[in-house]
């Protein structure tokens, strides 16, 4: 059998180039050597009605159940800072597993002083609906952090995991699981921080702000208080409370 | 175009005369897979990030049989989709890791390549994405991709076909395309039926399929309304009126809307003979059950479909029906990966 010359040619030519290809070749930008942007660090500090939280401690909520809070994850998205109507996304999408300490978010900012802060519970609807494969290994969106609804092909916004007592003077430890996990896209919930007279990021610098999360908010806020004798799994289905954990959780944050 | 042909010639000759009996680490230069569309098939489409490639679909077909990607090695997808059963299962529920049971009874994956969405509630958009889930499924696999992806990545075989398929290492990307890539190859379309629809076959069916096609296709069953076109169904959500109130969501899971309650893709009757039990749950387990469900028009839900109509089938009718129903099954393999 002889085949063709030029067909060879063509197919050998490709590998020998491949072969040659060196990736030393790639040129890096040079950096700038006068930075114009400093690093804005939030980390998110739970609490329980204004005190120390730590997870898988028992307190008693708002309608004097006996909770203990065993996972808390979410994902803060589309974070903008804020000055007068001027909006900067300085963020896409982070994610936080506070049972685990993975409770920070950096994110490069213009230098400026900000006077507040918008910020996305969830993850942003274009990243949501995307590819979830593409994202490397350590990415908030990684596979690896299993906050994603297969079924739904969307991210969990948040889990809230733990168990409750009915009884307020019980002393073993609160048995009944509540398990409510937000996701699809009608879940995603803005909220605004106000930063006071500003903070000031400043070129080539971190500047940290602490948020607090008030963990008893979640059971809780001026239009929803959740009961958990009927209220206390979501998982996809039960779109109302998973609203109501939304706008709870969302009123939850502020800043220290 | 002559240049395409003689370069695809040679790439052919390159695989075939190299060819062991494991053949996958002599591959030399991917090629476009040969794929056979029976009579009457529409061309499918595939994506342009994951091109159907002779490696992408060896590595796929290797990877849907290996149970390296459930979290113990005891699960694969074949587990659960069986090639012999026109890739569903026996059981109304599958049982994947540690003998977990599934909510869904697992469907056929003939065709699959026509359908614009997946799972009984359509709620996963690509073939790509739908491999995700029984890989992380904590009563499938329960894996995480990204480990079940480690898990292969030090396979040679796999290696080498990855790199040629896609140009990367194995990892969870390449899991996902090469095994949707293999799924979309499950062309089912080899039936008496085709024969008889397709290729002026009038002896391929015999009096009684003939007679039970002729029902099928009657506006008193109406069945085509929904089990129509090549795969034998529209692929529309309908519910069937099985019970008036629903375990399952069906499609209100996805759509969150309650008009969608208790409504599951219409699923192709492609193979139907094998691929009992039947509905979404495998609640039902014969044929003859599942034509008395549709006679009987199903429970007054509010959402039953109104394409059901009410029907009585004589005893002869009802068995020229499930005679029609058994040519669907294929004469050969739907699997055209060696």
């Amino acid at each position: 059998m002889r085949i063709p010359s030029r067909t060879l040619l063509a197919l050998l030519l490709p590998m020998a180039f491949a072969g040659c290809r060196n990736d030393d070749d790639v040129i890096e930008p040079a950096p700038d050597p006068t930075p114009t942007t400093g690093t804005l660090r939030l980390v998110v500090v739970p609490k329980w009605e204004g005190g120390p939280f730590a997870m898988n401690s028992v307190y008693t909520n708002v309608n004097d159940f006996r909770v203990k809070v065993e996972v808390i994850k979410f994902y803060l998205g589309d974070v903008r800072v804020v000055n007068g109507s001027s909006a900067t996304t300085v963020k896409d999408v982070e994610f936080f597993n506070l049972g685990e300490g993975r409770d920070t978010l950096r994110a490069t900012v213009p230098a400026g002083t900000w006077t507040g802060l918008r910020i996305g519970l969830g993850v942003p609807q274009t990243l949501n609906n995307a590819d979830p494969i593409v994202y490397p290994s350590g990415h908030p969106l990684d596979l690896a952090n299993a906050m994603y609804w297969t079924w739904a092909q969307g991210y969990r916004f948040l889990i809230f995991d733990g168990r409750y007592d009915l009884d307020a003077g019980g002393t073993n430890p609160p048995a009944e699981p509540f398990s409510m996990h937000t996701g699809l896209n009608d879940c995603y919930g803005e909220f605004d921080l106000d930063l006071g007279t500003g903070v000031t990021i400043t070129a080539g610098s971190t500047t940290t702000v602490t948020l607090h999360l008030a963990v008893d908010h979640f059971f809780y806020s001026d239009t929803d208080t959740l009961d958990l004798v009927t209220e206390n799994q979501t998982h996809g289905t039960n779109l109302p409370l998973a609203l109501e954990l939304t706008n709870n959780a969302t009123q939850s944050f502020s800043v220290e | 175009m002559k240049g395409l042909l003689h370069t695809a010639l040679v790439c052919a000759l390159l695989f075939v005369g190299c060819r062991k009996d494991t053949a996958l680490t002599v591959m030399v230069v991917d090629m476009p897979f040969p794929l056979e569309l029976p009579p009457g098939a529409p061309i499918p489409e595939f994506p342009d990030d994951n091109p159907l490639t002779v490696a992408s679909v060896q590595l796929g077909k290797a990877l849907f049989f290996d149970p390296r990607l459930s979290r113990d090695g005891t699960v694969s997808c074949a587990s659960c989709h069986h090639p012999d059963r026109a890739f569903s299962d026996t059981v109304a529920f599958s049982a994947g890791i540690d003998q977990q049971l599934g909510e869904r009874n697992a469907p056929s994956l003939a065709n699959v390549a026509y359908h614009p969405y997946f799972f009984r509630d359509g709620g996963v958009s690509t073939l790509e994405r739908q491999v995700i889930a029984p890989v992380q499924d904590p009563r499938e696999m329960d894996h995480s991709l990204e480990l079940a992806a480690s898990a292969v990545s030090g396979d040679a075989e796999y290696e080498h076909l990855s790199q040629l398929a896609y140009g990367r290492p194995m990892d969870a990307y390449v899991v996902t395309r090469a095994i949707a890539t293999y799924e979309r190859t499950l062309i089912s379309g080899w039936s008496r039926f085709d024969r008889y629809l397709h290729q002026g076959g009038a002896s391929a069916m015999t009096e009684a399929e003939v007679r039970g096609w002729d029902l099928f296709s009657s506006a008193e069953l109406n069945c085509t309304a929904c089990h129509s076109g090549f795969d034998l169904s529209d692929h529309s959500f309908q519910n069937i009126g099985q019970y008036l109130e629903y375990a399952d969501p069906g499609r209100e899971r996805i759509s969150l809307d309650p008009a969608d309650n208790g409504k599951f893709k219409v699923p192709t009757l492609r193979n139907i003979a094998l691929t009992a039990p039947y509905m979404h749950n495998g609640a039902i387990t014969t044929l003859d059950g599942v034509i008395d469900h549709f006679a009987g028009g199903g429970l007054p839900h509010p959402n039953r479909s109104p394409l059901m109509p009410n029907f009585a089938l004589s005893a002869d009718q009802k068995g020229d029906l499930i005679a029609f129903l058994n040519a669907l099954t294929d004469e050969r393999s739907i699997d055209q990966v060696p």
